[in-house]
């Protein structure tokens, strides 16, 4: 949904690990590079570094119509995030996007990370894992919706990663958020086709 | 290539019947040229049941009605449009662009309603990719090569642009089409009939047609006085390919003043795309050499390219100041 910097999850990974920061530009994959790290350790007092991150995340100007039209459609949107609650509470209301979501699901309330919250948001909203989609734009993101049984959908932010990425056989993909609700149209269309 | 059966019916009425007693699994056959090379490319969205309209004789033709309306049957050969004495006469840029599409033998092949009505040439659909007009969700062109056949104008979901040159070169001259329904006859303008990538009967489509509606003609209404007109297209090969942008450009020209301008952009977008800003700039100006220069800087501010479409834009633009310029010459 946003743009975030890599340098605060960069220096999280580093503090785990004890090593030199891996420069990535990328914010995501810097981020699922920490989640690797913090799965292998107890340290999750860098809570203050998510915020940071998350304070410096903008938004992408389509989030808020394409949210605003999949609330239209009554379609229910939930978070299932690894990082923090306060991380994910903090870029919500920065950026007033609260009000779109039924329910978020953190780390820890969901008491683990990677596949654990996103297994949390189905059961909660007592859902099939094949009703439901995840929005992802990383290889490690892929995995993950495939392990609980998601449709993963690629966000195709960089054409170049994205192809690479389109190898793991996504359900689908997008370009822009804001083709989220056409994507879900076509679904249900293609479920009601005329025989 | 998948089973199919071939219904011949003898009137409009019966093709409807037969479409809307099959759904989207029908689809009309007319010159085949689209049609039978989806069903060889083994398109999920190509149908299984083909409705042959070459069998219902009152679709093909090229006439002039009282009123000065130039009605051309949806079954009509793109080589009949191009030989035709009465549009070479009355409407010599439309001959001019139809003479651009594909090869002479597909000319002799391909009907208008076909040439308006085809499917999008992404390498990637025709390549048997599963994307979103392939039974998939994901579109290849937007992360692939996309230099050639893909939108440099943003998209919706399918990033393909609109193949057809017809529709380019018929919106200058707000021709409309006839549509039979099982409701009854409908009429579009060429423009609302092509808005581009939408979602028709569950596929994504760049037309309006339902599933059991045909497009049964092609209107022309007189042309306007003192009007000026010319079709470029610009194609990786010289013949028989599609174009990485056209522009139909139309000028109503009087005491060298522009009254009313028609752009039109082919191969850009998923549309053939009107751009009323210039549009609106030309109207009420003089035709001059800098005129190019001016409408140039304004024109596509809204272009998107996709990585590497780039250029697109520029030959877009290339083209707008060639046609103006060609315009202007021929004052």
């Amino acid at each position: 949904m946003a743009e975030f910097p890599s340098e605060p999850f960069l220096e999280i990974a580093a503090r785990l690990s004890g090593r030199q920061k891996n420069a990535s530009r990328s914010g995501s994959r810097s981020y699922w590079h920490m989640l690797n790290l913090m799965q292998m350790s107890d340290n999750g007092a860098l809570e203050a570094l998510e915020i940071e991150a998350v304070e410096r995340a903008c938004p992408y100007e389509d989030v808020i119509p394409a949210l605003a039209e999949l609330k239209s459609m009554d379609i229910s949107l939930f978070i299932a995030s690894s990082l923090s609650n306060a991380a994910i509470e903090c870029f919500l209301a920065r950026n007033g996007l609260r009000e779109y979501f039924s329910s978020v699901w953190s780390r820890d309330n969901a008491k683990g990370i990677k596949a654990v919250p996103l297994q949390s948001a189905l059961d909660g909203a007592c859902l099939e894992a094949p009703q439901a989609m995840f929005l992802t734009d990383t290889a490690e993101g892929l995995k993950v919706a495939e392990s609980v049984g998601v449709n993963p959908i690629l966000m195709m932010n960089d054409p170049d990663e994205s192809r690479r990425l389109a190898m793991h056989n996504p359900a689908g993909g997008i370009v822009s958020l804001h083709e989220l609700p056409d994507f879900i149209r076509v679904v249900r269309a293609k479920n009601l086709r005329p025989r | 290539m998948k089973q199919i059966s071939i219904y011949r019916p003898n009137t409009v009425e019966e093709a409807i019947q037969i479409l809307s007693q099959h759904g989207t699994e029908a689809g009309v056959y007319a010159g085949g040229t689209d049609l039978l090379v989806r069903l060889k490319n083994r398109l999920t969205q190509a149908p299984s049941y083909l409705v042959d309209i070459k069998t219902i004789d009152n679709l093909r033709y090229i006439k002039e009605d009282a009123q000065g309306n130039v009605q051309i049957g949806a079954a009509t050969k793109l080589a009949e449009i191009a030989e035709s004495d009465l549009l070479k006469k009355r409407y010599p840029m439309l001959v001019q662009a139809i003479n651009m599409i594909s090869s002479p033998e597909l000319r002799n092949a391909s009907t208008i309603g076909g040439d308006l009505l085809q499917e999008v040439w992404c390498q990637y659909l025709r390549g048997g990719y599963s994307c979103w007009r392939n039974g998939g969700y994901l579109c290849y062109g937007a992360i692939g090569d996309n230099s050639y056949y893909h939108s440099a104008m943003g998209g919706r979901l399918c990033y393909a642009v609109y193949p057809g040159d017809a529709a380019v070169a018929l919106i200058p001259f707000d021709a409309y089409v006839k549509l039979a329904t099982p409701a009854g006859a409908k009429e579009l303008t060429v423009e609302q009939l092509v808005p581009g990538d939408l979602l028709v009967d569950g596929r994504i489509q760049s037309h309006v047609v339902r599933f059991n509606e045909i497009l049964t003609e092609v209107i022309l209404p007189p042309p306007k006085p003192n009007l000026r007109a010319s079709f470029e297209k610009l194609r990786p090969r010289g013949v028989w390919d599609f174009a990485m942008a056209s522009l139909a450009l139309s000028l109503q020209v009087r005491d060298n003043t522009i009254e009313n301008a028609r752009a039109v952009f082919g191969g850009i977008a998923g549309r053939p795309l009107r751009e009323r800003t210039v549009e609106t700039f030309l109207n009420g100006k003089k035709l001059s050499v800098d005129l190019g220069d001016q409408a140039v800087s304004i024109a596509l501010a809204n272009a998107a390219p996709l990585k590497y479409n780039a250029t697109k834009i520029d030959m877009a633009k290339g083209l707008l100041a060639s046609g103006l310029a060609k315009l202007n010459a021929n004052n």
